[in-house]
Order: structure tokens, then C-alpha cells, then sequence
């Protein structure tokens, strides 16, 4: 079949299926802003950053960086072996920011999907429990830090005080520095960012239809069992997603430690970010802080990339 | 034959004349603008913390107007940095895509680094003419300015000569007569004020902070006979027992005097300046002018002086061969201008810091936030300026002592964070061992030796 069009003054015969084609044929062409700036942003800064990981580009090159000596994979053996400012190697930071992220993941999950049952249910006051939940996260990290950073102050802080009040510690118990740090770290983050887990859950309770615990309870089923069988089975997509962007994002956490430790930081609460920061923009090794980045971003990448498979985000996401 | 569609050689056509306009208004509104625009002047300045509203009141409303009305066809804005890190970074940026301020305004040990970069005007002998010259400076000051006086990048703003900051009132508890004139007798002051059961203590120590810790171990190692770089600036010597003792003199302080209280292990400069401000400090060292509006709203308002450190070192009775009167850095900020500004801008930027270092604008940037004049000339017939206090100040500033010039003193200040750090940390935890120190001290002389251009 034919139809006849006008285009342009001339009278023009298109097949009903050519004109459907085009019609149906996504506009590829709406998302070249979208590619332009993900180029700029993102692809060409993270070429620059593997040129500058072979280069030993520092205060004295910075001027005329594309000029910076090149010195091979030098940056990459420093980076397992070197520390900033004899803090902890690339290597030992990225063991600290594994553990923090996974540990901080560990601890908010369990009590944001409790928060969200809580408050999923309907009762008097509900909507200002909801408010009164989200205050942590709608607070400023820097804010949350300082406030931590007080809290866990050696002698004077609340947190020694109240220890040595209840004697389960001593007044003395240094959280800001040694091995304790990276404890301080993980309770002040727990304590902001476990309502990301609760405002995931509680949107992926939303969209689980009451007919389905009306059945199982007609069928027998206990709370705890409908929780188990229909709750979460049901909250598995969106559950995964909020652990691995939880787990991503402490991965990435700086301000918090920066402003709770300052610079550089005990050796166990010197997450990587503030490792390749004080090695690039305080000691001027761009170079050492750029390999750095890579081997991290390479390490990363493996088990995001498993993680996303097992979970099969794309197809039940979807 | 077939013919190109009339729709695309009207759209060729509009594209075709679209280029063809834009190509030419380009060179037209640049020619424009060359004409009719004022030069466009931002400054680059440090975040004043202790009164922000004076510092944007004394840049919108008296500078800044002052200045244009003297040169109306140059219009200045002005932007700060809220600390070190972010002056470092914005500075790092500007000089690698040669775009940013046209005015930096430099800490005195940041600007070796600058001039590391190789990223600012070294001023000529006219540029020096333009600014006032050198003699309208405290001549100390400009020894930071850049490594001999045909290299000056640097031209000085103000000043913040280091002393000691003590609590008047403990001291008279005490029945202390007089500041300590040396380290022993600063120490022993230090033991007749401290009282562990009240929360009082001789002095304080903040081994968490990025740049206090330096200063004082540098000021004791120069007192020795030391320094932290060799003078020809080729050799690191963090590892020379004089800065070992000086460290360990330093963190003496809490393991055998005991005049500082363990909680400041985790201190910064912040907490140490709360500790002081709520009368719990005796003797707070190395410490500026700037820190007197804030004194001025605390619990030791009233009751705070200040007095030069003790030159003798620890159990001696003079100072050694080769020791140094110091008792303070080279310390202030500096305005030096990026190579990417030149032609008029450049000679705007060079009347700028010509304006801002003549006396009534340094008396205004020392009403606004207690920043001491660089310009001698600021202090005569000016009794604000000339009382016992700031003159005790402008005394140390005569004998002030430049850091190494070397690029890598950035790195260093860093290096050396990371060893009072993992010292603090040590002694937090009951790990330390005497003997600790020299060996943090020798492995970060292997590390800013890295970093020395050789």
C-alpha cells in the first residue's frame, strides 16, 4: 500500500512501512548533549588521568603538565609500597576503604529496613516519625563530622564520658587517633547514611500489594514468615541496588573522615580518597595519586561487575 | 538526473549564514568589549574565619569602592579561600589550565611552591616601582618573597609575626612574675600552672594540626643550630639530632614534664584554641595577632598577654654554636599574579596591591580582622598601632626567620604532619618507644628528599 505525501510542494509515494519505520526509529540524535558532556566530563579527564599516572607531574611540571617526564610504571610500584606522608600505602588504604564500606553497608541495612517497617504501617504521628528519620541524612556531612568529632573528643567527649560513666570504658579511650579511628568512622557514618537504606526499602514496600499478606495470613503465615517469604523476596531488587550504591558511596566517603581526622589521618582510618588526596593536592604528586586512582578504580570494577550479574539488577529492575 | 531536495539547500543555506554571522560578530564584539569594557580585576583571598562580616564589609564597601572610584575603568571583584587545602587546590588549577584569578593571595611558606610552578610574574624594577618598591616593606618579610630580590613573585600584604600567648591570670595564681625567657624556665612555669584535677594545664599541644606542629619543632631545631633543608636547598635534614631533639622536646612536653594533658593527642589548632580561650592554658607557643578578636569575646578577655618564645634551649644555658635567636617564621600573606594575566589587567592587578599596601588600607585590614601592617609607615603617629602588644609583635617581626625557599617546603609541612600524627598516635595507644621519633624523622627525610629538585 501507498500513500501519497505532500513534502515540499511535491507530491512524494512513501510505503505505510517506510513511514512507520521512521516514525517508530529512536531519536539517537536527542542524546548527543548527553554523550557531549559525558566525553568532557568524564571520558576525556579519565584519559588525562592514565596519561598523568605514567608522569611525574608535580609542582615543578604543572605549569606546562602536557610536558611532565615520563617515568613509565613508576607511580604504580610507588602506590603498593610508598605511603602519603607515611600514611598507609594505596594498598593498606583500599583494604581500609573495603572494610569501611562493607562494614557501614552491614550495620544501616538491618536497621533501615526495620525503620521502614516501623514506619510503614500507619499510625498517629507517622508522617513526623518519617521526618524525624531523615533528619541524619538531610544533614550536612561536614556538620555530622564536626559534631562526631566532638562527640568522640579524648578526656571530654560524650562518648568517653558516658563510657566511663557506665564503666565500660575508660575516660581515656582515644577514638580520634589508633586503631579506634576507623570504629569512630564507621558509628558517625552509620549514623547519617543508614536513612538511604530506610527510604529505599520503604518506596520498595510501597509497591508490594497488601493482597498478598491478606493471603498468606488467610493461608496461616506468621508475621515473621510473611516478612521472610513475601517481604523480602519481593524488596530483593531494590534492596541490592540500595546496598551496592551504599556500599559504592562510603567506598567514595571523603569529607567525612577529612574533617573528623584532618590531614593525614591515622594509617587505619586513611581511606583511599583521602589517600589520593593528600598525595595529589597536598604533596603535589599528581602523578603517584593518579595511579593510584586506577589501580583502585580497576580493583573496584571487578566485584561491582559480579555483583551487578548476580544480582540480575538490569532485568528485575526493570 | 536526480536533484537535491529544495529543503536541504534552504537549511544549508540558513546553517551557511548562521557560520558566516557568527563568524564575524566574534572579532566585532571582541573588539567591542577591548573598548568599551573596564578591565575585570578578581582577587583571590584568604576566608577571614574569626570576622567574616568585616572582611565583606572592608572588600564591598571601602576597598574595592575606593579603588575604582581612583581607577574607573578597572572593575574588581573578589573571591576567598575558606582554608590551606582549598588555596592549594585553586592555585594547582589555575597554573595548569592558565585560567582563574588575576590576584593570588599567598601564605609566606606557600609561596616557594608558587614560585615552583613557575606560573607568576617575576617582578621587574618598574613593576617594583608601581607597587610602592621595597623599601615601603618590613624588610624580613620580603625574604620570603622569592629567592633572591631580581626573583620576587611575591609582593607582601600583611604580617603575622608568632610569640607566645600566655593566661595573665595563672600566671598570678601561679605567682610567676615574668614570661619565660628560656625552655627551662618555660617548662618549669609550665609544671607551677598545671592541675590535672581542675582541667589546667601549663600549655598545650595540637599534634593533629596540618601546620602548627612544624613551626614549633622548626623555631627549636633553628635554636639548636638546625634546619629542616641544608642551606644550598639540596639536602633534606628532618634526620640531624637537632630536629630529632627538638621533637622529642616537643612530645617531652606530655611523656617527662607533664605539663600538657594527653587528651590534646588528637588536637588541632581549633582545639587548642578553645582550651586556651576558656582559661584551661597557661602558655599557648607560636601563636599571631589575628587570634586577638577572638580572645577579645572569651572567658580570658582581659586576662591574656603576649610575649616572645624562650631562645635557650632545654638544660642550657646559652644556645649552642650555630643556635638562632628565633622566635618566629616569616610569616603573613603575599599577593603575587599568575603569568596568564598580562596587558592591562596585569598593570591593574600591580595598582591593586600598589592601593591595598599603602597605610590607611593596612590600618583597615588591621581594624577589620587584626592583620599587622607591612608598611612601616602604617605605625607612625598611630598610637593603636603602637601599643605594648603590637609592638611586641613588630619586635619579633625584626627578627623574624624565613623558611627554606624551596618548592618542596609544601610537601614537607605534610610529610612532617604525618610524623607528629603517628607519633601522637603512638603514644595514644601505648606503643611508643623511645626511639620512634628519629626513625619517623629519617624515613620522612627520605620522602621530601623525593620531592627536592635536584
Amino acid at each position: 500500500m501507498e500513500n501519497d505525501l505532500i513534502v515540499e510542494g511535491q507530491v512524494r509515494r512513501f510505503s505505510l512501512g517506510q513511514v512507520l519505520r521512521k516514525r517508530q526509529r529512536p531519536p539517537y540524535w536527542m542524546i548527543v548533549p548527553a554523550v557531549f558532556l559525558l566525553l568532557v566530563i568524564v571520558v576525556v579527564p579519565f584519559f588525562i588521568s592514565i596519561y598523568t599516572s605514567f608522569t611525574q607531574l608535580d609542582q615543578y611540571t604543572i605549569g606546562n603538565w602536557m610536558k611532565a617526564p615520563f617515568v613509565g610504571f613508576r607511580n604504580y610500584i610507588y602506590a603498593f609500597t610508598q605511603g602519603s606522608a607515611l600514611g598507609a600505602s594505596a594498598l593498606q588504604s583500599l583494604w581500609v576503604s573495603v572494610s569501611f564500606s562493607v562494614l557501614t553497608t552491614v550495620f544501616i541495612t538491618p536497621i533501615g529496613i526495620i525503620a521502614a517497617l516501623l514506619v510503614n504501617t500507619s499510625f498517629r504521628g507517622r508522617a513526623f516519625v518519617r521526618a524525624l528519620f531523615l533528619i541524619p541524612y538531610v544533614l550536612p556531612v561536614f556538620v555530622n563530622a564536626i559534631t562526631w568529632r566532638m562527640l568522640f573528643m579524648n578526656g571530654w567527649g560524650l562518648v568517653d564520658l558516658i563510657l566511663s560513666a557506665l564503666h565500660l570504658g575508660s575516660i581515656n579511650t582515644f577514638w580520634l587517633i589508633g586503631p579506634n579511628s576507623f570504629w569512630a568512622m564507621v558509628i558517625a557514618d552509620v549514623w547519617s547514611s543508614w536513612p538511604f537504606i530506610y527510604l529505599m526499602v520503604l518506596a520498595g514496600l510501597q509497591g508490594i500489594s497488601g493482597d498478598l499478606y491478606e493471603s498468606a495470613y488467610m493461608d496461616g503465615a506468621t508475621v515473621v514468615r510473611s516478612f521472610f517469604s513475601i517481604t523480602l523476596p519481593m524488596l530483593r531488587p531494590i534492596l541490592g541496588l540500595a546496598l551496592l550504591l551504599s556500599t559504592l558511596s562510603h567506598f567514595n566517603n571523603f569529607t567525612l573522615p577529612f574533617i573528623m581526622f584532618g590531614t593525614p589521618p591515622s594509617p587505619q582510618a586513611d581511606v583511599l580518597p583521602l589517600n589520593v588526596y593528600v598525595t595529589s593536592f597536598q604533596t603535589f604528586n599528581f602523578g603517584l595519586g593518579a595511579a593510584m586512582s586506577l589501580i583502585t578504580l580497576i580493583l573496584m570494577m571487578i566485584p561491582a561487575f559480579f555483583y551487578i550479574r548476580m544480582l540480575r539488577l538490569g532485568n528485575e529492575t526493570a | 538526473m536526480k536533484h537535491k531536495s529544495p529543503w536541504f539547500v534552504q537549511k544549508a543555506s540558513l546553517v551557511g549564514a548562521a557560520v558566516v554571522s557568527m563568524a564575524a560578530l566574534i572579532p566585532m564584539s571582541a573588539y567591542a568589549k577591548a573598548v568599551s569594557q573596564p578591565v575585570a580585576l578578581n582577587v583571590f583571598v584568604g576566608y577571614n574565619a574569626s570576622n567574616p562580616k568585616a572582611q565583606a564589609n572592608l572588600y564591598n564597601n571601602v576597598l574595592i569602592p575606593e579603588f575604582e572610584r581612583a581607577h574607573p575603568n578597572v572593575k574588581v571583584t573578589w573571591s576567598y579561600y575558606s582554608s590551606a587545602s582549598q588555596e592549594n587546590t585553586t592555585l594547582q588549577t589555575a597554573v595548569a589550565t592558565h585560567q582563574g584569578p588575576d590576584i593570588f593571595e599567598l601564605g609566606t611558606t606557600f609561596v616557594p611552591t608558587a614560585y615552583a610552578t613557575k606560573s607568576f610574574h617575576v617582578l621587574s624594577a618598574k613593576d617594583w616601582v608601581t607597587v610602592g618598591g621595597m623599601k615601603r616593606f618590613f624588610n624580613p618579610q620580603l625574604r620570603l618573597s622569592g629567592p633572591n630580590p631580581s626573583h620576587y613573585i611575591g609582593v607582601p600584604e600583611y604580617m603575622l609575626p608568632f610569640a607566645m600567648v600566655y593566661n595573665t591570670k595563672l600566671f598570678r595564681q601561679a605567682g610567676i612574675k615574668t614570661p619565660p625567657a628560656t625552655w627551662a624556665e618555660f617548662v618549669s612555669d609550665a609544671q607551677k600552672m598545671t592541675d590535672p584535677s581542675r582541667g589546667q594545664w601549663g600549655t598545650v599541644i595540637d599534634p593533629a594540626d596540618s601546620f602548627d606542629p612544624w613551626k614549633i619543632v622548626w623555631a627549636y631545631s633553628k635554636q639548636l643550630g638546625s634546619d629542616f633543608i641544608s642551606p644550598n636547598l639540596k639536602k633534606v635534614t628532618l634526620n640531624a639530632p637537632q630536629v630529632v631533639k627538638a621533637m622529642n622536646f616537643w612530645f617531652d612536653w606530655l611523656i617527662k614534664y607533664k605539663i600538657v594533658s594527653s587528651n590534646d593527642l588528637t588536637y588541632k589548632s581549633t582545639d587548642a584554641m578553645q582550651q586556651f580561650e576558656n582559661g584551661h592554658i597557661g602558655m599557648w607557643v607560636f601563636q599571631g595577632p589575628t587570634m586577638i578578636p577572638s580572645l577579645n569575646n572569651s572567658a580570658v578577655k582581659g586576662e591574656y598577654a603576649f610575649a616572645p618564645l624562650p631562645t635557650i634551649p632545654m638544660g642550657m644555658k646559652s644556645r649552642p654554636k650555630g643556635g638562632q635567636p628565633t622566635q618566629t617564621i616569616v610569616s603573613g600573606q603575599d599577593l603575587a599574579i599568575p603569568t596568564y594575566v598580562t596587558g592591562a589587567k596585569y598593570e591593574a592587578a600591580l595598582q591593586w596591591i600598589n592601593f591595598v599596601t599603602q597605610p590607611n588600607q593596612q590600618r583597615e585590614f588591621f581594624d577589620a580582622y587584626g592583620y599587622l601592617p607591612i608598611n612601616p609607615a602604617a605605625y607612625t603617629h598611630d598610637a593603636v598601632l603602637n601599643t605594648p602588644m603590637i609592638r611586641a609583635f613588630v619586635a619579633a617581626e625584626m627578627h623574624a626567620t624565613p623558611t627554606p625557599f624551596t618548592g618542596a617546603w609544601g610537601n614537607l609541612e605534610t610529610i612532617f604532619a604525618g610524623v607528629t600524627n603517628k607519633v601522637a598516635d603512638e603514644l595514644a595507644t601505648n606503643t611508643y618507644h623511645a626511639g620512634d621519633i628519629a626513625s619517623l624523622l629519617q624515613a620522612a627525610n627520605v620522602q621530601v628528599q623525593q620531592s627536592l629538585q635536584q
